[in-house]
């Protein structure tokens, strides 16, 4: 397997024993590396036509790496790439399109202002505006009913969901004639019930003579939907299997080279209400209600968690915790502090309330600055590091870099270094390093495992019943049923911007669902 | 697939991001923008017709040299470190503060004010004049601050549209009430002795280059150095996400933005009581673009805003004296200057990606 540095090796190499069909695309003995960096080492994988096949592997595991290679925007510095049995070079994204390769990213890349077939017409512009709008326009209405896609074609692009949006991507490397298509992470920003639509939509386009590897850190999702499974750790491929052929726990074992199996334990102190919320209603920007005599009590040494389907006000009764949505009605009281429904964000702070956002980048991360900044901006607000006159950065950093060690942030290589640059769950963990600073006393946690490994998810549920355990009230707001059943000692179940029933753990999976989807 | 067979045999720029840079590092990346823009302009007014020697006996020796074009060059680089320092702390706070020529007008106005109506005995006329110069800049930015903080209007238009405000008001003045007695000409009477900054004994140079030299000192420490400096990053980074974490965004906006237009008024009063003695019509013009220039170049960094002022004031200086003693027409000077500033910016790149070739 030794070929020369930078070389791509010109000889086919039979496919893995098992498999005597010819891949449509296969990666042979692909090493790449950043710096001292190995990101892929030796991995080979190979694409089959029809199928999908899913690439596993934890948050760094190299899948995304290992697919960018195959997309053209990472050159690998060894290894070959053969496209139906022909070995082929792919000097860039141009290249990978004319092969037929499209990759759907984690960050889409839409503009915004324009409608969908505005969008797609700009990666595959040809010909004149008029006539080439027209065959887009054409060609997209029918790649949408062959995978069941409904999207808006003349809407701006800004103005759709998440999930629209993606299938906008979608579209488009379908409409640019892909048909070796890569989807990196595509579940993990979305609801369950819009990442169940997708894996079908998937699976149509498998059966249309698609092939689509499905980079995912989802046990389910590749065990459930797709043909093969690979599975990637530390830049290796550990093995491909079939997912009739092994069980969760099995592919956990690959994922983390151990197994990691989370459980229930519930709260063994429970103290007095520390937060209560009583009748709240909240507008939105637009002045829509969303929120709605809202009320419920956390007590301290609990974890409430508040499980619905996404979009019924979870992310404004967020804003209305962190004091960045004042409500229209109603109040929010703190044991001690009393009533906080006036207080502003950094009050609120100093009363010991943290908050763990779902928009990381968003809300909780400033991606140009650097992970020591990000990691202090806390203990700076706090009046830690020095005076209002200096602050002391020496202090600072050394405080981050033992952060980052208790909390096994993963990835960071300087002091320096941009946050933007942290994988999801590394930034994930960055963001309760500097939360669980303070020793809070109420957090707020929406979605806390969205877009986590298994490891990473199970470190983040670790750190929460922690909290609980040293006496904070938590609130767990999650679309994840699995997550709410697993952490919350309570559960309040909110639909059309209240809560409409709660239920005392161990709670009936599904009593919960029943609540969750109609009125009770 | 034969032009990729084609293309293999030569290899190609790979581009990466970079994780982040030591600041020496990015120095040397600014001078070799510099080093790069020269070159070219070289290499421009070579072919132009001046001769090398003439260029490197201008450059070189005329400039660095001659004491009278080094206190010319710091003369100059005064009040444009002001304005720059003015346009960075309004940008770190993401006020695009293009009203800079308004306050200067109007921190010339306040320090005339005193001068002209004999406010307060004269050793403390000089620091009047300098705490009204102030107090009239952050006057003329309060407006488009409330304005941007209250209602959401856009302060890149209303800081524009105060600035001809600001100029008409100062014509008004200097054809009106203002207008010299003595010569009758549109500008105010000179200021006395005890008005005008102090020279320092050496060539031309005077104390409007300490107060620059001490408003450089302060926004070190209030932008790097200070809690404030820290959470201005973040407003600067993610106003949102400061705003989430209880940075009290709009109250740092508004410090921000006072002190802003507080340091664009002092740079009105450092032009008219260091350069120009007095308050004319035209005292102010070009130092609104020069500001926003430099903070942009010097990427909002007080120190770096110091070496981009010089950079500026030295082309300024040999502009003037390539156009007096080559006859090199005003807008090749121009076309100068925008080169080494087009490089220096494009130095950027650099520092925020690593470029390597593969084979």
């Amino acid at each position: 397997m030794t070929t020369g540095p930078g070389r791509i090796s010109a000889h086919a190499e039979s496919g893995p024993a098992h498999d005597p069909a010819v891949p449509a695309l296969a990666l042979r003995s692909i090493t790449k590396s950043f710096g001292d960096f190995v990101a892929l080492d030796d991995v080979d994988f190979d694409l089959r036509s029809g199928e999908v096949h899913a690439l596993l592997g934890e948050n760094g595991a190299g899948k995304s790496s290992l697919m960018n290679v195959a997309a053209g925007l990472y050159a690998a510095d060894r290894g070959a790439i053969e496209i139906a049995g022909q070995t082929v070079s792919i000097r860039g994204p141009s290249d990978a399109q004319s092969l037929r390769i499209g990759m759907v990213h984690q960050h889409y890349k839409l503009v915004m202002p324009f409608n969908t077939v505005e969008n797609i017409l700009l990666a595959n512009a040809a010909g004149g505006y008029r006539q080439s709008l027209q065959r887009v326009r054409e060609l997209i209405s029918e790649k949408a009913d062959l995978v069941g896609f409904e999207v808006d074609l003349d809407k701006p692009v800004g103005a759709l969901s998440i999930a629209e949006q993606q299938r906008v991507e979608i579209l488009k490397v379908l409409v640019a004639g892909a048909n070796i298509i890569i989807l990196d992470e595509p579940t993990a920003v979305l609801t369950d019930e819009e990442g169940q639509r997708l894996l079908e939509a998937i699976r149509k386009l498998a059966e249309s003579g698609c092939s689509v590897a499905l980079v995912t850190h989802n046990l389910n999702e590749s065990l459930m939907h797709s043909d093969r499974i690979t599975v990637m750790r530390n830049g290796k491929v550990v093995d491909t299997v079939l997912p009739d052929a092994v069980t969760g726990p099995d592919l956990t074992r690959m994922i983390v080279g151990e197994s990691i199996v989370e459980k229930r334990h519930l709260s063994t102190v429970t103290g007095k209400p520390r937060l209560t919320v009583r009748k709240v209603a909240a507008r939105r920007a637009d002045g829509l209600p969303v929120l709605s005599d809202l009320s419920f009590d956390v007590r301290s040494g609990e974890i409430y968690g508040i499980a619905g389907v996404g979009g019924n006000g979870q992310s404004e009764l967020v804003e209305v915790l962190m004091g960045l949505l004042p409500p229209s009605e109603g109040h929010l009281y703190l044991d001690g502090p009393g009533d906080i429904t006036l207080a502003r964000s950094d009050e609120r702070r100093r009363f010991g309330v943290a908050c763990i956002p779902a928009d990381r980048q968003g809300y909780a991360l400033a991606g140009d600055l650097s992970v020591s900044d990000n990691y202090a901006i806390g203990g700076v607000l706090s009046g830690k590091y020095g005076s209002w006159m200096r602050l002391d950065r020496k202090t600072m950093t050394r405080a981050t870099r033992s952060a980052v060690k208790k909390y096994d942030v993963q990835g960071v290589r300087s002091d320096g270094q941009r946050s933007a640059l942290l994988s999801g769950g590394n930034a994930q963990k960055l963001v309760i390093a500097r939360e669980f600073s303070g020793d809070p006393t109420v957090v707020i946690a929406h979605s806390p495992n969205r877009g986590l490994d298994v490891r990473a998810s199970a470190a983040v549920h670790g750190h929460l019943l922690s909290a609980r355990d040293a006496g904070a009230a938590v609130v767990l707001i999650s679309e994840d049923l699995d997550e709410i059943l697993l952490l919350s000692d309570r559960i309040g179940v909110m639909n059309s911007g209240t809560i409409v029933s709660e239920f005392d753990a161990p709670a009936d999976r599904h009593d919960i669902g029943k609540a969750m989807v109609g009125h009770v | 697939m034969s032009d990729i067979a084609r293309a293999r045999r030569f290899g190609r720029i790979n581009l990466e991001i970079r994780d982040d840079m030591p600041m020496w590092k990015q120095s040397l990346a600014f001078l070799a923008g510099v080093a790069a823009g020269l070159v070219i302009s070289v290499v421009i007014l070579l072919v132009s017709g001046v001769g090398l020697a003439a260029l490197l006996n201008e450059f070189v020796v005329f400039i660095f040299t001659s004491p009278k074009n080094i206190s010319g060059v710091l003369v100059q680089a005064g009040p444009l470190i002001i304005v720059g320092l003015s346009a960075g702390i309004a940008f770190k706070a993401r006020f695009w503060n293009i009203g800079i020529e308004g306050q200067v007008i109007f921190g010339a106005i306040g320090a005339t004010l005193v001068a002209i109506n004999d406010i307060g005995p004269p050793s403390l006329r000089l620091p009047l004049m300098a705490f009204f110069a102030a107090l009239g800049g952050m006057m003329w930015i309060l407006l488009p601050t409330i304005l941007k903080l209250r209602l959401r209007i856009n302060e890149i238009i209303s800081t524009l549209l105060m600035n001809y405000i600001a100029f008409n008001f100062l014509l008004h003045l200097l054809y009106g009430p203002w207008q010299d007695p003595v010569s009758s000409f549109p500008h105010s009477e000179q200021f006395e002795d005890f008005e005008r900054l102090a020279p320092l004994g050496w060539q031309s140079l005077n104390t409007s280059l300490l107060i620059a030299v001490a408003l450089v000192i302060f926004c070190f420490w209030f932008m790097v150095k200070s809690r404030f400096g820290f959470q201005l990053n973040f407003v600067h980074s993610n106003a949102q996400m400061a705003k989430a974490l209880g940075v009290r965004v709009a109250a740092l906006t508004l410090t921000a933005a006072l002190i802003s237009g507080a340091l664009s008024g002092l740079a009105g009063f450092a032009i008219s009581a260091g350069i120009e003695s007095r308050m004319t019509q035209s005292f102010f013009i070009g130092y609104g673009f020069s500001g926003i220039l430099i903070a942009f170049l010097a990427r909002n960094n007080p120190l770096g805003i110091v070496a981009v002022s010089i950079l500026v004031a030295t082309l300024m200086i040999a502009g003037q004296s390539l156009q007096v003693f080559y006859q090199i027409p005003f807008a090749m000077v121009q076309l100068i200057q925008a080169i080494i500033v087009i490089c220096v910016a494009a130095s950027e790149f650099f520092i925020r990606h690593r470029v390597r070739w593969v084979e």
